[in-house]
């Protein structure tokens, strides 16, 4: 085999290697772009609110497991401008929508600190609650 | 008499036995008319191709005038007389546009490669490239931050008497420009060469919004000027121009991206290409190559990453000339350099080690991660790739030892630096394509429009989403 011949399988197998990376990543940010307007329908649907500045956390339950924390005002405001309400949702996407599992309330403009949590519900998410 | 006897023979269809003089005739009209034809159709696929792309980047322009957008950044007023042509450009809006534009470009590449300049004029080649620079010019800055940051430095240096290599913009937080300087580099010191620097500090004396439309005119003068080299480049080597300006002028990344973001890669494109016009066209000389590699350093003052093809033409020409020209360019440069800025202005080692630990999600290393189950890129997954790409390197040095032309290998340097870099731009992925569209090894510019394809696909992942 000649150095060219070498070279162009050597390009062909990192093309296919990247090609196959992309589509991969892709796939995967389709997934959880479609989890995360679950999530929007989600919240939207529990508070009654059709509110579109709300925060996405995906940290505070874990990372790589697929379950977020999605706060929101309780009333009409700038982001944050009022009392928040969270809401900690996980699970499979059924009808565009995932399950709640508790929550907690926010008092305006903090941030989504233990200590500054208050009025918790759902047993799973409890422990993520100081007061 | 053997020209005046008829000569007989089979054809597939017809007549059987046609005098050859009768034959030739009707099949030499026949080919007349069929290449008319193609050629008809040739030109009105082009016309088409050339129209979409026109219209996508004018639909993006226009819309990116319109008001707030996720593809235009916070930025002072520069195209306001446009404002009221379009609607406010959302991200699937410009993705539908970018990839007609793709289409379009694909559509045309392949034209221009089947059937050269048969049916594609000069003229019409360089009005569409032209109309494509244009129409992005006169819009909003686009898709980046850069050029602000561009700005931030040289006011710090001009109206703040600050040294833009040991300062962040947040070392001016009351100038005007700081507010539209991207969060991640606010404390960030400037990383690009001194050359550019001290290039950017006239149009710091223009006020904010001069200093833009001062940038954006660079931009747009840089790119004319690596057309035009690639153009003269494309011609000395035997290539069709026509084709190779359309590649690089019409290309949606190159358009949308490196001149819609006023991109200092441009400046650095220029050097390079004029770099290798010097050693290409014309009688080689000794001052001809000197001056060549003073180029490269001039463009490796602008953005380092250009230093690269340094070594293949030295390799390549195996004579002293290339050598003094870099040390004497290099001298020079340093000088000035230290004068201006001491020796922080100097240091570019520094600012690409601090700049290649950055990971941005593009990236095909962040993306391999994934694949292979990480969450992103690891310290150790950096020195693997810095350890890939030397190899890479040296074998290219080997082959262009070998007498592998040093053009190709220094475009292929270039893409290895885009892939295996966890902080990858698109601007970084045009670096390769006019050395590409200038060399005999076809298969540079094929990974190059590969890569590129791969990085727009990773794009569109919104497009995937229901539309809420």
């Amino acid at each position: 085999m000649n150095v060219w011949r070498i070279e162009t399988t050597l390009l062909v197998l990192v093309g296919v290697l990247l090609a196959i990376a992309t589509v991969n990543d892709l796939a995967r940010q389709a997934s959880t772009n479609h989890r995360l307007v679950a999530d929007l329908s989600t919240w939207r649907h529990y508070t009654e609110h059709d509110y579109h500045n709300i925060s996405i956390d995906q940290e505070t339950l874990g990372t790589n497991n697929q379950r977020e924390v999605l706060c929101g005002n309780t009333s009409a405001g700038a982001p944050g401008s009022n009392t928040q309400i969270c809401l900690a949702i996980w699970g499979p996407t059924v009808n565009g929508r995932r399950t709640v599992h508790g929550g907690w309330y926010l008092p305006p403009y903090v941030e989504d600190l233990p200590t500054e949590r208050y009025g918790c519900f759902g047993t799973p998410v409890r422990r993520l609650c100081t007061r | 008499m053997t020209v005046s006897m008829p000569i007989w023979r089979p054809r597939p269809s017809g007549l059987r036995c046609e005098p050859q003089r009768f034959v030739s005739a009707v099949a030499q009209g026949e080919r007349r008319l069929a290449h008319a034809r193609s050629e008809r159709w040739v030109s009105l696929l082009a016309t088409v191709c050339g129209l979409l792309l026109v219209a996508a980047a004018a639909e993006i322009v226009i819309d990116a005038a319109a008001g707030p957008s996720p593809v235009v950044p916070k930025s002072p007023q520069l195209a306001g007389w446009l404002g009221g042509l379009g609607e406010r450009l959302g991200y699937r809006g410009f993705l539908i546009a970018l990839l007609i534009s793709v289409a379009a470009y694909a559509g045309l590449a392949a034209l221009v490669r089947r059937f050269h300049d048969e049916a594609i004029s000069k003229r019409w080649a360089i009005v569409l490239v032209a109309a494509l620079q244009l129409i992005v010019f006169v819009g909003p800055i686009m898709l980046s931050t850069d050029v602000f940051s561009y700005v931030a430095y040289a006011r710090m240096g001009v109206e703040h008497g600050l040294n833009p290599y040991t300062h962040g913009p947040v070392a001016i937080v009351h100038d005007p420009i700081y507010r539209y300087v991207g969060h991640d580099w606010d404390r960030v010191a400037t990383a690009y060469g001194p050359l550019y620097t001290l290039l950017s500090y006239p149009l710091a004396l223009l006020g904010v919004v001069g200093a833009l439309w001062g940038m954006k005119l660079e931009a747009l003068l840089a790119s004319a000027g690596t057309l035009a080299l690639t153009w003269r480049c494309a011609r000395a080597r035997g290539f069709d121009p026509v084709a190779a300006i359309l590649v690089v002028g019409a290309n949606p990344l190159y358009v949308i991206y490196g001149l819609g973001g006023a991109h200092n890669d441009l400046i650095m494109m220029l050097a390079m290409m004029a770099a290798v016009s010097l050693t290409i066209t014309g009688t080689s000389s000794s001052r001809r190559e000197a001056g060549a590699a003073a180029l490269v350093v001039a463009g490796a003052l602008t953005k380092a990453t250009v230093a690269v093809l340094l070594p293949f033409m030295i390799v390549s020409k195996r004579r002293l000339a290339p050598i003094v020209g870099t040390v004497a360019a290099l001298v020079v440069g340093a000088l000035i350099g230290y004068a201006a800025f001491g020796v922080h202005g100097i240091d570019i080692v520094a600012a690409l080690n601090r700049d290649a630990a950055f990971v941005s999600t593009d990236s095909f290393a962040n993306e391999i991660a994934h694949l292979l189950g990480k969450p992103g890129v690891f310290p150790v997954d950096h020195d693997l790739l810095k350890g890939a790409l030397v190899l890479i390197l040296v074998h290219l040095l080997w082959r262009t030892w070998r007498g592998y032309d040093w053009i190709a290998a220094s475009g292929w340097a270039l893409l290895a630096i885009a892939v295996t870099s966890t902080w990858l731009l698109a601007w970084y992925i045009l670096w390769p394509l006019p050395l590409a569209v200038v060399t005999r090894d076809r298969r540079l510019l094929a990974a190059t429009l590969i890569v590129q394809g791969l990085f727009i696909a990773h794009q569109i992942s919104p497009l995937l989403v229901p539309v809420q």
